[in-house]
């Protein structure tokens, strides 16, 4: 691992909550690592686990599912969902060989802008500290 | 298990005017080969067996027909289809019902108390297959088998499948007739295969799935045979989106190995038909049973034991474990 490793992270933000916050954490100038690469999804209970697994796949070194509060989803339970599957896909990773650290999950809502930098920080030293994912990248191949 | 009685249930049952036809276990052609039987009336029940030999989960066959269109003018057929289940077959039928995969007014179960059969692959590797059609059968704690006209007696540890090993549910759960007795329930061993792994820090882990993901030659055998990957568009074959591609890599064969073993988060029944049929001797079994472990102790909650119970994926708790959440 070469001294200026930057890790890419994916980070899957539900529309209501995590996303207005990482937007307020914006608009509030509060500074966090640029390493992360957000997606909008409009609840967390949308992720399909395969995303996170493609996009391992394609290149990232850690993935970040984010979204409302237990209770607080815009669509009652989306979040519920989220949490017993992707739960699941963190044990079934941890089991095939995937550091547990290159994927988190995390509550933040649409006022919580420092709690998104504050993930933000933890899920990107987590991610530095695994260094750089080459398990099951996909491979070009140059003709 | 009384043959007799066997034969005689399932004549009476496949001879019933509700009933297509029953599914039951048949001599294969040669070898330790059990095939799988579609009786159609009475006299087809003569060639009905079981014994330690009848492995295969009969299950799949209720979602594997092909459902054709009606033609104009006919009825559908709406008889049942009757089939006979092992213990873990019928938490298979079970997880179904759940999952309204079937209705429990298409289906006759026919209950078959399982002492627990053997691992094929272990049993052609000590005792190697013969031409002729040899037979097996419970004697005791034992399994008695006979090929060639000769009878050998071999203990119960030395063939019993693993997924006999850690059965907690030999009896039928769901049956409408009952063949025999219920067998006496023995505790299950502790899951070495799962321990051994997770023994291992994550990156001799990845080494060990990667040795093993490196075999998978992409045959979907494990998806075809499994009574619960019964989706008619499945993830799998997709193009559009394309989940996984079809290169045969590590990466891909890893994304198709997760992507398997996560659909059957929460439903796999641990019949273990994955495994027997991998051409490549994939532990597909261990990563089962680890997630099986993993929503027993975590969530509470068991595939395939309660008819009425809410599917695992599509329901939630309030209170699940979020200990993972930062």
């Amino acid at each position: 691992m070469s001294a200026n490793y930057e890790p890419n992270i994916v980070a899957f933000l539900c529309n209501w909550c995590s996303y207005a916050g990482a937007d307020l954490a914006g608009t509030s100038r509060v500074s966090y690592p640029a390493n992360i690469q957000i997606i909008r999804v409009m609840c967390s209970g949308r992720v399909n686990p395969l995303y996170v697994m493609n996009a391992l796949q394609q290149g990232a070194d850690g993935v970040l599912v984010s979204g409302c509060h237990p209770g607080d989803c815009h669509y009652m339970e989306g979040n519920y969902y989220a949490r017993r599957r992707l739960g699941m896909l963190k044990d079934l990773m941890e089991f095939v060989g995937v550091d547990p650290k290159r994927f988190h999950m995390s509550w933040v809502s649409a006022s919580e802008g420092h709690k998104w930098k504050e993930v933000v920080e933890k899920t990107v030293e987590d991610a530095r500290d695994a260094g750089p994912f080459e398990g099951f990248r996909r491979r070009q191949i140059d003709w | 298990m009384d043959l007799e009685l066997l034969r005689k249930t399932g004549a009476e049952v496949a001879a019933r005017d509700d009933v297509k036809y029953l599914l039951g276990w048949k001599q294969g052609t040669y070898g330790y080969r059990v095939a799988p039987a579609f009786v159609e009336n009475a006299a087809g029940a003569a060639e009905l067996i079981f014994s330690p030999l009848c492995t295969a989960n009969l299950a799949t066959y209720l979602t594997l027909v092909e459902q054709l269109p009606v033609p104009r003018g006919e009825e559908p057929d709406t008889r049942k289809v009757a089939l006979m289940v092992k213990g873990c077959d019928s938490r298979a039928v079970t997880q179904l019902l759940v999952e309204k995969g079937i209705e429990r007014d298409e289906v006759v179960v026919i209950g078959c108390p399982c002492p627990g059969v053997v691992d094929p692959a272990l049993l052609a590797e000590k005792y190697p297959e013969t031409e002729e059609p040899a037979e097996m059968k419970w004697d005791g704690e034992d399994f008695l088998l006979i090929r060639n006209g000769e009878e050998t007696k071999i203990s119960r540890d030395e063939l019993l499948a693993e997924k006999c090993r850690l059965c907690r549910y030999p009896n039928p759960v769901v049956s409408d007739e009952m063949l025999g007795e219920p067998v006496e329930t023995w505790a299950p061993g502790e899951d070495k295969g799962v321990e051994e792994v997770e023994a291992k820090d994550v990156d001799s882990r990845l080494e060990y799935w990667m040795d093993q993901f490196d075999k998978c030659v992409r045959c979907y055998s494990c998806r075809n045979v499994c009574p619960l990957c019964y989706c008619q568009d499945c993830i799998l074959d997709r193009l559009n989106p394309t989940w996984v591609n079809r290169s045969v890599n590590f990466s891909e064969n890893t994304a198709f190995n997760i992507a398997r073993a996560f659909h059957l988060a929460g439903r796999c029944i641990e019949c273990g038909e994955c495994e027997r049929v991998c051409p490549a001797n994939i532990p597909l079994g261990k990563i089962n049973r680890k997630l099986a472990r993993d929503v027993r102790d975590k969530y509470g909650f068991e595939p395939g034991v309660d008819p009425e119970a809410e599917p695992f994926q599509a329901s939630y708790k309030p209170d699940d474990p979020e200990d993972f959440i930062l």
